[in-house]
């Protein structure tokens, strides 16, 4: 019954709506493509990353230290 | 895990300011904003002391417990850096921070102040190491170049000390044990001079 009605004259017609799905397709690709431009220029680290210890006893260091204990 | 911290020989300081010259060439610091500064007491005066004074990397950083918006973050080796994404310049850090480390670019109308801007330890921030994202807005990561703040590397008199904690605690130590006297004079012996067995 419930099917019956729904196919009843009153049924709004459904190609009006047409253009919010292409509207829709339309936003999403350009979500899409914005996300695909910003990879690459996305230089901010993770954050696991940006919290990894940075300080390394290189030689450089370690000639500080030497010649700070003068 | 080696915790980066700064320590000031205040009986070698000599007011030089070249840590606070090499700070401002190096990260390509604006007008206006010092991350470092050199402090001085009893200007002129018997007993004048100078300390160079920075952010000093708090372990429980009380700029990053005001956040309102949390961008700042402490790394594995103790650093605590800050995302100019995420700040949003409303100088609760200024007023938590009991060294003045926080600097702002701006002094405008309605308390506008800009990003805050402070010593990273030489250690960048959020963007990928060695960037010109990184360069831009936080100044060069000699941390990540296997290198220390340059400000320390650069000190005349070896008065600021930077690297591992417990290296650079243990240089000092030597220093105060050979003067056996000044501001952080070492042991019992300084305090009771030889009346006192150990």
């Amino acid at each position: 019954m419930t099917s019956d009605t729904k196919k009843g004259p009153d049924r709004p017609d459904e190609s009006r709506r047409t253009f919010l799905r292409a509207g829709l397709v339309g936003a999403t690709a350009t979500a899409v493509g914005a996300g695909a431009v910003a990879t690459p220029a996305q230089a901010t680290e993770n954050d696991a990353d940006k919290k990894k210890a940075r300080y390394q006893e290189s030689a450089h260091v370690k000639k500080y230290y030497q010649t700070n204990r003068y | 895990m080696a915790r980066m911290k700064f320590l000031c020989d205040a009986d070698r300081c000599i007011e030089c300011n070249a840590c606070v010259t090499a700070c401002k060439n190096e990260h390509e610091v604006p007008w206006g904003i010092n991350r470092r500064r050199v402090v001085t007491i009893n200007d002129g005066k018997p007993g004048e002391r100078s300390v160079s004074m920075a952010c000093m990397h708090c372990t429980d950083a009380p700029c990053a417990s005001v956040c309102p918006v949390s961008c700042f973050y402490t790394t594995a080796d103790a650093v605590v850096l800050h995302s100019k994404d995420l700040c949003i310049g409303c100088g609760y850090c200024f007023y938590a921070c009991p060294f003045g480390a926080p600097q702002y670019p701006k002094t405008g109308n309605f308390g506008s102040r800009g990003k805050m801007d402070k010593c990273t330890y030489c250690a960048g921030g959020p963007e990928a190491d060695n960037t010109s994202a990184e360069l831009e807005k936080y100044g060069r990561n000699r941390l990540a170049e296997g290198k220390l703040p340059l400000c320390a590397e650069m000190c005349s008199t070896k008065a600021l000390l930077a690297g591992d904690g417990d290296i650079i605690a243990s240089i000092y130590k030597e220093r105060v044990a050979k003067r056996g006297y000044g501001s952080g004079a070492w042991g019992w012996k300084v305090a009771y001079k030889e009346t006192i067995a150990i």
